[in-house]
């Protein structure tokens, strides 16, 4: 399938120069990185940062299905996903997306589907802490889907 | 009857005040039978029963799966990671 991947979950800050490095390869003409980070505002809401739980067992094994999934439709070269788990403050990574790919189009689409499929399926939550003192757990959209 | 282990996260977690529930059910069960049985033992969870994803051995499973006592079930309500 692909021919590297580095799947994991922290409790300490993203290193997003490492994940980098890792996707860099002769084989790949084009890397998509995203990182998702702590935003301050939603609207007129501020928020002061965010805590995430996580189903560890299950959440690898989600990842590394969506992985195998990417791998199917894309000539991924490397590919990555790490997510950091507990508190995150404000404009700190929360999760990084990376994938390596001959050509661009397929780093583009392989990076979109792994962070669309990432949040509908993987079983993390995010909590939110306000600046008027309430909090809240975040519920997506919709539920999982039993089959992908 | 067998006592069934669940595993509860998040907001689920928040509601029903523990992160593992006991539940005491005849065994093997359903997974829309193990919802039943919650839902009747802990009137918090009446609110998720709709939206709520049964996981066993780390794979989201339809209602009409069977369970049984060694499984690993956690009940996943709609996730917000990234």
């Amino acid at each position: 399938m692909c021919d590297t991947r580095w799947i994991a979950l922290y409790d300490t800050p993203l290193e997003v120069g490492t994940s980098f490095a890792f996707l860099q390869t002769p084989d790949a003409g084009g890397i998509d990185m995203f990182a998702g980070t702590t935003r301050q505002w939603t609207g007129s809401k501020e928020t002061i940062w965010l805590e995430y739980d996580c189903y560890r067992p299950m959440a690898l094994k989600e990842i590394e299905r969506l992985a195998d999934e990417a791998c199917r439709r894309w000539p991924i070269k490397r590919l990555l996903v790490h997510h950091r788990l507990g508190v995150v403050p404000l404009a700190e990574v929360s999760v990084i997306i990376g994938v390596a790919t001959p050509h661009r189009s397929d780093a583009f689409a392989a990076c979109r589907f792994l962070i669309d499929t990432l949040k509908q399926q993987v079983p993390i939550w995010k909590r939110e802490f306000f600046a008027d003192g309430t909090e809240e757990w975040i519920e997506g959209p919709k539920p999982p889907d039993i089959t992908v | 009857m067998a006592t069934l282990r669940i595993l509860l996260f998040s907001v689920l977690k928040q509601r029903m005040g523990e992160g593992v529930l006991y539940i005491e059910m005849p065994m093997p069960t359903t997974g829309a039978a193990l919802l039943d049985q919650v839902a009747m033992d802990y009137p918090a969870f009446a609110d998720y029963r709709g939206v709520v994803r049964i996981a066993v051995n780390h794979e989201y499973v339809s209602e009409d799966c069977v369970v049984d006592v060694e499984d690993e079930v956690a009940l996943i309500t709609p996730v917000s990671g990234g």
